[in-house]
């Protein structure tokens, strides 16, 4: 996508304009349609009254009194005079109350003043989207449609302005960068430094893109072996200090205290608001935010594709890595602050929904428009040589019994399951069911003979017949699932990572020549793995379980210990998402390491020994060893196992069916089954289903591309 | 790599007496529990070693495992089941495994994509389709309608093996066999299969495996408690009212000719792995 504009001819010149054109219309327009639909937030009666102050002020015009009017001064001034002078040409509305920020969104505000105050929010948020499409017209419609860009890009929120702000400051510093790559004082970095200074004083979250440049600063001076970099940013950042106090008047009478007094205010809200307590959610509840779209107001977003976008910027993430690092670093540093920032309100995403489009129109160009090529090429490609039909009827003849076998038991379920997904087929409608019901009413419905039903999942239902209820279930799981799918990808993510370290060392320690116990040790660490699944979630459970098992009982044996406060922490661990993960992971790495061991050692001896004696001949030391040799030469053989490994973690059922984690922490394989056998939702569960299976084959397409690199390496 | 000296053993061998406690924990935890013979419940203090030593918990889950057979019946039923789910799997899958490894024809990639689809579907995924269509057929809660229900887990897994395995007999012993007038059945069950053999036997132990430790989609389907499975009365035994001991020594009885295996083959078993392999 990275374009020479040199090379452009005419014609796509003027469809790069038309396309910009196009997206930052349907920004645009989808934001001033949220601007006329959504209801009154938290926070929005707070900001406008802060606005009301200013534009007072502003009225009379006594612009000394900006100095002292701040209302809500945790956060800094910028985005509130913006919203003081676009009321201030209005007639005064009466004053909105002072509330505390927990209180409930207020009923009504004063109008026009809170419309004026949406759509120049709204401005700020369709600009950023013209910035980047300017860079990529996808990335920029992909931002355009975000629900949670839209939502906060249209309320009276801080949002709008640093959004466009820092979106800027890294533009302005990519192009202040000269053909090295090493930047370099001139208009543009200026520039940056301006932006840099106005994102800060909009909200101060935003201005984590002053640590992205600074991060891609010191990897540049670090690559080039040069100090300049690092001096010049240094002035960077001091100018945009400058700016960041230039447009703050608040700050000006007393500098030092107003700003540690606006800080601190927020490490105290994490820790003590009761909002912030109550909400009760877990560490990754930014990623959560990330996998689906705006789940409180049905009916204002019209296309609600952030799971999409979101699949795609992971699909898309290795080539941001490659093209453009700054963006990538963009990712990087505001997941991980989401992920340690202790407050998880949804409107700290939109620091990372910039980078996140752009990644997003990297995954589409890799996993979508260059396998299409390939495949047209190959296509063509094959047309030429005759196919080998006579294969195929010998073929054909040994397909048979398998083919019928399979289609019947395997594949023709898995269909059955997908039409079921189209119904609402229960333990109400089961007699129907067995009578053919299912086929029957999805083809009524695919063939539009009936319109879909409303689904009634009310246990006094009265519906004996199974009804099509049309993609109701699958928008359902696709929409109300986000929770889910995330937790399923870390949880399979993190238990293969930690079962590989752990696999890999212990299979390095038994490589060792000369080791005694050898054998022993291997047979001993075997047993998990030979250990039936549920049968080890079982012995886990005598350990871990709430009640009974090892950690609450040395509680209850020697009484309230309070010098062992790691007991108590180990046996309350199902209150805490966080100590559930954990011990989740625990008992996934014990049950799989053994397995990467096995294939480790196994890999280990296919290294030539004189490999090992060239390199030490050359004084490798160990951690070198490992990177340069033994990895390298052993990750072909491990990957496969790793893709195995990934899967069968996110189709882990035993553990968690044995373990009990609280909803929302499981694998879709275990919700399914609870959804057939405790509540007899069987369609839900097929709905459950199909969605996990989407998912799953879009994992092995992307480890296929990823591992097809390894292509012509022969296993074992 | 030279020889270790003395400190690097030492060291070696603690990281290693490290990982061997944390393999053994929850394994300790599970016998301490069934050689327990003071328990009558849960366990309601913490005890780190049997208070009595007792074999009591293994003696009454062998005569009454709280279902209507005894351990062995209920042995009986799972190696039928799980026998019958491997041997169908590799009967039904052996000569399309063979073709897919051998021919080139058209669609073959697209059915080694459906094979793969297959093999990464979580069971629950068919349950209720498969539920429906045994109750039609009026199978559903035989012990061979079981045999189905696992044959349909297993059977894509174990075609994608059997493929790589005869994948790995090398082309040119058949192309000698041709030239000596050896029909391509001959060579096949002459030459290839025996070849083939050991990793075919590391896919149906794997088949057989995942049936044999399969209970919560099997409690949907079985009516009769004559068919019911060693797993199954093993969950059965779960839940914190009934004795822990005994729920604890039955999935130590069930598992240990599991292990046993596991132990003995385990070459054979991580080279089956690393040769079902996504070469593709």
């Amino acid at each position: 996508m990275k374009v020479d504009k040199s090379e452009l001819t005419l014609y796509s010149r003027i469809f790069y304009l038309l396309a910009v054109c196009a997206v930052v219309a349907l920004a645009g327009r989808l934001r001033l349609r949220a601007v006329d639909r959504l209801p009154i937030d938290y926070d929005e009666d707070d900001y406008l009254r802060s606005a009301q102050l200013i534009a007072a002020e502003i009225q009379e015009q006594n612009w000394a009194g900006l100095q002292e009017t701040n209302y809500r001064q945790e956060h800094p001034q910028l985005v509130k005079i913006a919203y003081g002078l676009a009321i201030a040409p209005l007639d005064r509305a009466s004053l909105i109350p002072d509330q505390p920020t927990s209180a409930s969104p207020a009923p009504r505000l004063p109008e026009p003043h809170y419309q004026i105050a949406r759509k120049l929010s709204a401005l700020f948020g369709s600009l950023e989207v013209l910035a980047l499409a300017v860079l990529n017209p996808l990335a920029g419609l992909f931002l355009s449609i975000h629900t949670f860009t839209i939502k906060y890009h249209s309320q009276i929120m801080l949002e709008g302005l640093p959004s466009l702000t820092s979106a800027l400051t890294v533009i302005f510093y990519m192009r202040a960068k000269n053909k090295l790559g090493m930047p370099i004082p001139n208009l543009w970095l200026l520039g940056s430094a301006l932006f840099l200074g106005l994102t800060a004083s909009g909200k101060y979250l935003f201005a984590i893109v002053g640590i992205v440049i600074l991060a891609d600063g010191l990897i540049t001076a670090f690559h080039k072996r040069s100090w300049s970099p690092v001096v010049i940013l240094l002035g960077w950042g001091l100018l945009s200090l400058v700016f960041f106090f230039a447009s703050s008047p608040y700050l000006w009478p007393d500098p030092i205290f107003r700003l540690k007094e606006s800080l601190l205010f927020h490490r105290q809200y994490a820790s003590t608001a009761q909002e912030v307590q109550a909400a009760g959610m877990p560490p990754w509840q930014p990623f959560i935010w990330l996998f689906g779209s705006v789940p409180w107001h049905p009916g204002v977003f019209t296309v609600c594709l952030d799971l999409i976008i979101t699949v795609f910027a992971l699909l898309g993430f290795r080539s941001l890595w490659r093209e453009r690092r700054l963006f990538a670093l963009w990712i990087i540093i505001a997941l991980a602050f989401l992920l340690i920032w202790p407050t998880k309100w949804p409107q700290y995403i939109l620091i990372l929904t910039f980078p996140w489009s752009l990644s997003a129109s990297y995954g589409i160009r890799d996993s979508v428009w260059k396998p299409l090529i390939a495949w047209r090429g190959a296509y063509k490609q094959k047309t030429k040589m005759p196919a080998s039909y006579s294969n195929l009827w010998r073929a054909a003849l040994m397909l048979l019994p398998a083919g019928l076998a399979i289609t019947a038991i395997t594949f023709y379920p898995l269909f059955f399951q997908g039409a079921m997904a189209f119904t609402d087929f229960s333990a109400q409608s089961l007699r129907d069911g067995l009578n053919g019901g299912i086929w029957r009413e999805f083809f009524r419905g695919i063939s539009m003979q009936v319109p879909p039903s409303e689904i009634d999942i009310s246990p006094f239902a009265s519906n004996q017949a199974v009804r099509y209820v049309g993609l109701a279930w699958l928008e359902g799981v696709y929409a109300r699932t986000p929770d889910l799918v995330f937790f399923n990808l870390m949880w399979a993510m993190l238990a293969v990572l930690l079962q590989i370290g752990l696999g890999i060392g212990t299979a390095l320690l038994l490589s060792q020549n000369k080791l005694r116990l050898k054998q022993f040790w291997m047979v001993l660490f075997i047993l998990p793995w030979a250990i039936p699944e549920f049968v080890g979630a079982l012995s886990w459970l005598q350990i871990l379980h709430p009640q009974n098992g090892w950690f609450a009982l040395s509680g209850r044996s020697f009484g309230e210990i309070p010098g062992n406060p790691f007991a108590a922490a180990v046996a309350t661990w199902q209150s805490n998402p966080l100590s559930v993960l954990l011990v989740l992971l625990v008992v996934g790495v014990w049950m799989g390491f053994p397995v990467m061991m096995l294939a480790t050692i196994a890999g280990l001896k296919t290294i030539p020994r004189d490999i090992y004696d060239a390199a030490a001949m050359d004084g490798a030391s160990g951690w070198a060893l490992f990177w340069q040799i033994i990895w390298p030469m052993v990750l072909p053989l491990l990957a496969p196992v790793i893709i195995l490994r990934m899967i069968t973690a996110f189709n882990q059922f035993y553990l968690f069916y044995v373990l009990n984690p609280p909803f929302g922490m499981a694998t879709f394989s275990l919700v399914s089954y609870f959804y057939v056998k405790e509540i007899g939702l069987y369609s839900a569960s097929a709905a459950l289903n199909i969605f996990n299976i989407l998912i799953l084959i879009v994992m092995l397409l992307y480890f296929n591309r990823v591992s097809g690199a390894n292509k012509g390496v022969q296993y074992v | 790599m030279s020889k270790l000296s003395f400190r690097k053993q030492i060291l070696s061998q603690l990281a290693l007496v490290l990982i061997g406690a944390f393999v053994l924990l929850p394994i300790w935890a599970l016998l301490n529990i069934s050689f327990d013979g003071a328990l009558k419940g849960a366990p309601v203090e913490l005890r780190l070693f049997p208070e009595e030593f007792s074999l009591a918990a293994y003696i009454r889950v062998w005569t009454d495992p709280a279902q209507s057979l005894n351990f062995l019946g209920l042995l009986r039923n799972s190696l039928t089941i799980s026998l019958g789910a491997a041997l169908l799997s590799v009967i039904f899958g052996m000569t399309a495994a063979y073709a897919f490894a051998r021919f080139r024809f058209p669609g073959q990639r697209g059915g080694l994509f459906a094979l793969l689809v297959g093999t990464l579907l979580p069971p629950v995924a068919l349950m209720t389709p498969l539920y429906i269509l045994l109750s039609q057929l009026g199978i559903r809660a035989t012990l061979f309608g079981l045999i189905v229900v696992y044959t349909s887990f297993t059977m894509p897994f174990v075609i994608w093996n059997m493929r790589s395995a005869f994948q790995a007999v090398a082309k040119e012993l058949e192309e000698a066999a041709f030239l000596d007038g050896a029909t391509l059945f001959a060579s096949f069950w002459r030459i290839t299969l025996p070849l083939a053999l050991p990793s075919i036997g590391v896919a149906a132990l794997i088949a057989f495996i995942v049936s044999y430790t399969e209970f919560a989609i099997g409690w949907l389907f079985v009516e009769t408690s004559s068919n019911v499975t060693l797993a199954m009365a093993v969950s059965g035994l779960m839940g914190t009212s009934r004795a822990w001991s005994n729920m604890a020594a039955l999935s130590v009885l069930m598992s240990i000719p599991v292990v046993i295996l596991f132990i003995l083959l385990r070459r054979y078993l991580i080279s089956g792995l690393l040769i079902g392999a996504l070469e593709d």
